[in-house]
């Protein structure tokens, strides 16, 4: 399973503590958290595996992989893929770290 | 000129014959009625607005008139028309006058995507203004009413219009539509206040309009800024309280009350982030009137310093 940005170009703006993002394909407003927005900041470049995912907001966030909720992440990526934010595919050649 | 400057009787006849051409804000609109109930609300309630000559450009050619036809000798209704078509079913005449300024906020909220329109009162003093974009029974009339008669001037009761160009929020200062209590509310706080005649048993409640102050009217082309974002709500006996809110709260709040966000897309996205990146946003719990606008003097005040 990977991840796959479905809404080209979307525009983002951080307010506090939350994540603004205007998806122009679908004209949709979205306010995200910082677990959603970091799953879709990291698909950004290209497919990803969940698991590369999870890596690469540990290191944004500056944190050991063990540390982020895989739970929490999960259900954020189904909610992302429910709202048209992300593709969830079997087989895509995935981006390398 | 204004319609001031017309007789009464001038003023039926322009109704039934050439049209009143009059603007509110950016609004140039002509109006047809047959009604002479129509015409004895309106003229003292519409006497300060600018008049408009039969060879200009206009946004809405309305009217409100008796039904077309046999009916109008069977019943005495009203009928709102835009551009000679009927949205609404027929009110009773005696509603004729809230019936053609809900039939103007219709035409302004369906029609007017030019721009970026938030159901929002807004009032403005020293350039900077207050908007309080809130859902119907939140006593945004009432506050913006009251706050117009305390020393600020009015931008809208009911819209706020943002200029997609640059932000600025466009004055349309048009009558106030007071509901049931906020009536006699406003009667006690403001005697002096300009209040047309009850309507009873309206679609909702009894209505009263207000008049703008002349100074609000006449300054009607002048835009302001938005400086602060406040959501209103009224809760009877609950004690003042202004608390601030934080920013992605304040753009989902605004965006949600906006009449055509969806219209205007990435427009509409650009514009509410620029504002609420600017605006300080609150909500705004009252139920006396002095003390909500003693809160929003001493905002505006503390912003003076």
């Amino acid at each position: 399973m990977v991840l796959l940005p479905a809404g080209k170009a979307l525009i983002w703006q951080k307010l506090d503590e939350h994540f603004i993002v205007y998806q122009p394909s679908s004209a949709e407003t979205h306010i995200l958290n910082e677990t959603s927005a970091l799953i879709l900041a990291s698909i950004e470049l290209g497919p990803r595996s969940i698991h590369s995912a999870l890596e690469w907001a540990a290191m944004r966030l500056g944190v050991p992989t063990n540390d982020l909720d895989i739970e929490e992440f999960s259900a954020a990526m189904v909610r992302l893929d429910e709202l048209g934010l992300v593709d969830c595919q079997d087989d895509v050649m995935v981006v390398s770290e | 000129m204004i319609v001031a400057d017309l007789t009464p009787d001038e003023f039926a006849e322009r109704l039934t014959t050439i049209g009143l051409g009059i603007r509110f804000g950016p609004f140039k609109l002509r109006i047809h009625s047959n009604l002479p109930t129509f015409a004895r609300v309106a003229y003292p309630l519409y006497a300060p607005y600018p008049l408009l000559s039969v060879d200009h450009l206009l946004d809405f050619h309305i009217q409100i008139s008796s039904p077309p036809g046999l009916r109008r000798w069977l019943r005495r209704q009203a009928c709102f028309a835009l551009d000679g078509h009927f949205p609404f079913a027929p009110y009773t005449v005696e509603h004729a006058f809230p019936a053609l300024e809900w039939g103007i906020n219709w035409c302004i909220a369906t029609r007017a995507h030019h721009l970026l329109l938030l159901h929002a009162a807004g009032v403005e003093r020293d350039g900077r203004a207050i908007l309080f974009p809130a859902s119907p029974g939140d006593g945004k009339s009432t506050l913006c009413t009251a706050l117009i008669h305390s020393g600020w001037r009015l931008l809208s009761d009911e819209f706020g219009l943002v200029l997609p160009e640059d932000g600025r929020l466009l004055p349309v200062p048009r009558v106030i539509p007071l509901k049931n209590e906020s009536i006699d509310v406003i009667r006690r706080f403001r005697p002096e206040a300009v209040i047309g005649p009850s309507f009873l048993n309206t679609r909702k409640g009894t209505v009263a309009h207000v008049q703008p102050p002349i100074d609000s009217i006449r300054r009607a082309r002048e835009p302001a800024w938005a400086r602060w974002l406040v959501f209103p709500r009224w809760v009877a006996d609950a004690p003042l309280s202004l608390q601030p809110i934080t920013k992605s709260q304040a753009f989902l709040m605004v965006a949600s009350n906006a009449f055509n966000y969806d219209v205007l897309d990435e427009t509409s996205f650009r514009l509410i982030n620029a504002m609420v990146r600017t605006c300080d946003c609150f909500t705004l719990v009252y139920s006396r009137l002095e003390e909500a606008i003693s809160a929003l003097d001493q905002l505006d005040r503390v912003d003076h310093v």
